[in-house]
Order: structure tokens, then C-alpha cells, then sequence
């Protein structure tokens, strides 16, 4: 659990692996949203707000989907905001910076012996990515005009949670390496 | 003892009958023999159920629906947008393609009748059910791809597009319905100038400007008839594309399509199910069918035909009984229908 949090505490005092963790966290949560429907064309050029629906915040919609309180519309964007689903889409865009600035740290970090990079921690976060069309907006499948809908729908509620827990263990797996190195390290310089 | 304990039994069977009286007594009004021919069993039925990702009620009804005026919907419907129409002793309504893309279900009540008017996206079928008391729900499962409703007093699950429980208390039963019309607003405003328009304010929100599976006006995405399905369906049958739009009907003797291509071109067309004989009438302003049993040899003059608000009238007209009829996408129906008469391309002329 140390080695966790000391991976942490590197990527996040190094304002590169912050800025690539950053990047990541909105570039993730946006395609996430915009996959799973929450963000998308119809919008009519300007900037609006109406958020009617707070009532409705924690109500589902599938398995990890919840319904939006409100409606943004930005350009030729709109986004019906659920903050749950935001909440769901940073969250897996934060784990998915971190595995990828730790795998960034990893490489740039002197090595005292051979090490293999975790290399699953971007392919880790592609369920959740197929979750949200499998729910709500088949964008994916009906662009693939493959109809495997009804599998994705079966695998919709594991998903996300699968998701979650590879990112997770791909985060956990970094920073187990990177104190075998460090006690590596110690070890060498005595 | 004995006697407090005996009370106590007899007041939880008098809750627990009127609970199940309160729910009967919502359940929607239903056909013991519904004229629908059913190709499989209730059981092969329910076993072809598949999960469509939403969960129950994930795609929400809606139960308090507020209508507009034609002026005001005019501000963001265009002509060639898709609208499920109603008419009713006298009342008009049209539910927009775009917002019940989102909700499915609308429990509605026009002209004192209350009514289910229901939408599958994944069919392109709008069909209209009486509902009672009770309302219909959005169970989040699919048969054939088509939406399965539920009813909300009993909980049986009623495949769209069979219109018949396949499970639940009142399965094998089925629903009473109510015709509805698959057009364009520009069709249905120039008809019906008094119509009423379903409101973008559901009570929930949505991205009414977007269609999640793609495009009425002009044609895109799922809804082109040479794309491919997203679920499996019990039978196929390619004597048209896919997402082919046929008009559709079905009695107890079977169950027919109409290619509308080919019903546009004849105006009129007459066909045989079992022993009863059939007459469709193309209605060219709403571009949709009507279908009427007719079983005499007796002419119908295309051009003293009149359209109207209550659909077709003519010399003769007024003699026929009219059959429920709706337009779906030809994989759905052959997926229930396996056996249905296809008239036009590919099937009989």
C-alpha cells in the first residue's frame, strides 16, 4: 500500500506526469461521455444551462448509467449531465493517467535491472468505453453494423467494474515494479 | 391465543386480496383469444427473451405527458420529420418520432379512452393498445429485437409487436389496439390542422435534437433498409432487405406484409388469408396503408376515393369492417411471422 501511495505522491509532484494525467482524466471522461450518448451533436451554436432535474440524480438507467439532471449545450454539443456518470467517466480517466504516467515514470526512471512495463493499462480501459453502447447509445455497434448488441448487452453490467478493477491493478502492478527497483537500488549502492 | 392468531391470518388475506383486487382491477383490458397467430409457443417465446442492455424501466415511460400546439411545434419539427399519429372521435395527436426514440412507451388518454402508444426503434413499429386503468412500462428486454412492455398491475411482459403476454398472470391474453399511423409532420399537420403535439418537457432530459440510432430525415444510420440488426431474431427471412418498411397485419386465419413501394404503385391491392379476403388502400397524402376485410368481388373505384381525418371514405367504404394495421421493419415481422404473405417485391405481385 506504501509503494501505492509513493507512486502516487511521484506522479503527482512531477508537473509532466500531472499534465499527462490531466490530459488524460478529460480526454478519457469526454470520449466515455460522448460514447455512451451523454455528449453529443444538436447543438445550435450558442452556450445554455437548465439543470430541471436534480430530483432524478441517483435514478438508473442500466447498470452503471444514471439519469441526467440537466442539459449544456456548447457550440454544436450538448451534453444531458448526469453527475453520476461523469463522476463514473473521471474516475476511469484519472486511473487510466495515472497507469500511463506511470508507465512514463517507469522508462524515464533509471533501471537497475530489466523490467516489463505493464502493457495492458490502455487496453484496460476499453470495456468501460463499450458500457456505456451498450446501454444507452449503440454508437459503436450500429457503426460496426455487427449485431453483437445482444452480447454487449449480457457484459453491460460487468463492464465498468472490469474496468475499474484491471486500471487498478495495472496502477498496483507499477508501483510494486517500481519498489522492487527501488530496493534494487539500495541494494546495489551498499 | 388461537383467536388473536386466526384474526391475524384472516387480515392478511383480506390485504393481500384486495392488493391483488387493486391490481387486476388496473391491468389493462385484454382479449381471451386475440386474433394474432402465434408461431411459437408461449415458452419458445419467453425462452428467445434477450437482455437489451437498459434495465427495467432505464428507458422511462411517460406517464404525464403535456401537448402543444401545432404553431409551436412547428418551431422544431420540420416537415420531413417522422411523427406516430392518432386520431380519435374527433382529436388528433401526434407523438414525434424524436422524442419517443427516448421513452418508448406514452400513457396517454385521448377522447375519454386511456391508451398505450408505444414506439420500438429497433422495428420501427408504433402500435397503439388500450391500457384501462393501468400503464405500460419499459421492461429493458427485447424479442426479435422489438420492445417488451410490461404492464404495471401485474407485471406480464407483452412483446410489442405480438401484442400477446408471453409471461406473467395474463400471458397467452392479449391487448386491444388502437390504430396509429406512421407519417411526417408535414403530412400530418396538412391532414389534421387542430392536432395536438406531444412537448419536449417529459420530466426527464433527453437530447431531443439527436436520434441515438440514427436518421429518419434523410435516412441514416440502423434505420437504412440494407443495414444489419443488433439482436437475434427466431426466424429470418430475405425476401427484402432488413429494415425494409412493410405494411403489416395480422388476423386469426395469418399474417400479411405489404411492400409499400408496391402498394404505392397499385393504389390498391387485394389479397386472401386463409379463407377471408382482404382490400388495402394506399392512402398517398400520410403515405400509409388501409386495410379492410372484403370479402366480396366488389369493385373499388380509385378515384372516388376520399381522404380525410377518419382515413379512407368512398362509395362502399363505409360497408367494410377495418382491420388494425402498422408499418415495421420487414426482419421484425418475418422474426414473429414467419409465415406471413408478402405482397410486393419478392413476394406475390
Amino acid at each position: 500500500m506504501s509503494a501505492l501511495a509513493r507512486l502516487l505522491a511521484a506522479l503527482l509532484s512531477r508537473p509532466v506526469t500531472l499534465a499527462m494525467m490531466a490530459a488524460t482524466t478529460l480526454g478519457y471522461a469526454l470520449l466515455f461521455l460522448w460514447l455512451s450518448g451523454d455528449i453529443a451533436g444538436g447543438g445550435r451554436g450558442g452556450v445554455q444551462l437548465s439543470l430541471t432535474a436534480w430530483q432524478r440524480m441517483f435514478e438508473s438507467r442500466g447498470p452503471l448509467r444514471f439519469e441526467p439532471v440537466g442539459l449544456v449545450e456548447l457550440g454544436p454539443w450538448v451534453w444531458t449531465l448526469s453527475p453520476l456518470d461523469t463522476l463514473i467517466a473521471l474516475g476511469l480517466g484519472l486511473l487510466l493517467g495515472g497507469n500511463l504516467a506511470g508507465l512514463w515514470l517507469a522508462r524515464r526512471e533509471p533501471a537497475a535491472c530489466p523490467r516489463r512495463a505493464p502493457r495492458v493499462a490502455g487496453l484496460a480501459a476499453l470495456p468501460a468505453l463499450l458500457a456505456g453502447g451498450a446501454c444507452c447509445a449503440p454508437l459503436v455497434v450500429v457503426w460496426l453494423g455487427l449485431p453483437i448488441a445482444g452480447g454487449l448487452a449480457v457484459l453491460a453490467p460487468w463492464l465498468i467494474p472490469l474496468a475499474y478493477l484491471a486500471l487498478v491493478l495495472g496502477l498496483v502492478r507499477l508501483a510494486a515494479g517500481r519498489e522492487q527497483q527501488r530496493q534494487a537500488g539500495r541494494g546495489g549502492g551498499r | 391465543m388461537m383467536a388473536r392468531a386466526l384474526s391475524t391470518l384472516i387480515l392478511g388475506l383480506s390485504l393481500f386480496l384486495a392488493g391483488s383486487a387493486a391490481a387486476w382491477a388496473a391491468a389493462p383490458p385484454t382479449l381471451p383469444r386475440p386474433e394474432v397467430p402465434l408461431a411459437h409457443s408461449l415458452e419458445a417465446f419467453r425462452q428467445a427473451v434477450r437482455s437489451g442492455g437498459p434495465g427495467k424501466d432505464g428507458i422511462p415511460a411517460i406517464d404525464r405527458p403535456r401537448f402543444e400546439t401545432l404553431a409551436e411545434a412547428d418551431g422544431w419539427l420540420a416537415p420531413g420529420d417522422r411523427v406516430i399519429g392518432l386520431y380519435r372521435d374527433g382529436e388528433a395527436r401526434a407523438y414525434p418520432q424524436r422524442i419517443l426514440v427516448w421513452h418508448e412507451i406514452v400513457n396517454d388518454a385521448v377522447a375519454g379512452e386511456s391508451l398505450a402508444i408505444t414506439y420500438c426503434p429497433l422495428t420501427g413499429s408504433a402500435l397503439g393498445f388500450r391500457r384501462g386503468d393501468g400503464t405500460f412500462g419499459v421492461s429493458g428486454r427485447l424479442l426479435n429485437s422489438n420492445l417488451v412492455m410490461y404492464d404495471r398491475a401485474t407485471d406480464s411482459e407483452w412483446p410489442q409487436l405480438l401484442g400477446v403476454a408471453i409471461d406473467g398472470s395474463l400471458a397467452g391474453r392479449g391487448l386491444v389496439p388502437e390504430r396509429l399511423v406512421w407519417t411526417t409532420w408535414g403530412a400530418w399537420k396538412a391532414r389534421y390542422p387542430a392536432t395536438r403535439v406531444l412537448s419536449r418537457d417529459t420530466g426527464y432530459v433527453r437530447n431531443y435534437r439527436r436520434d441515438p440510432y440514427g436518421d429518419y430525415n434523410p435516412l441514416a444510420g440502423y434505420y437504412r433498409p440494407e443495414s444489419r440488426r443488433l439482436f437475434p431474431v427466431m426466424a429470418e427471412d430475405r425476401r427484402l432487405p432488413p429494415k425494409a418498411m412493410v405494411l403489416a397485419f395480422r388476423e386469426a386465419g395469418g399474417a400479411a406484409a405489404v411492400s409499400l413501394p408496391a402498394l404505392r404503385r397499385a393504389g390498391i391491392l387485394r389479397l386472401t388469408l386463409g379463407e377471408r379476403g382482404y382490400v388495402v388502400i394506399h392512402d398517398p397524402e400520410l403515405d400509409t396503408g388501409w386495410v379492410y376485410r372484403h370479402p366480396e368481388e366488389r369493385d373499388i373505384d380509385p378515384a372516388a376515393l376520399r381522404f380525410g381525418p377518419g382515413g379512407v371514405s368512398g362509395a362502399g367504404i363505409a360497408a367494410l369492417e377495418p382491420v388494425n394495421a402498422f408499418q415495421v421493419m420487414w426482419f421484425a415481422w418475418a422474426g414473429f411471422h414467419p409465415d406471413s404473405l408478402l405482397v410486393g417485391e419478392g413476394g406475390a405481385p
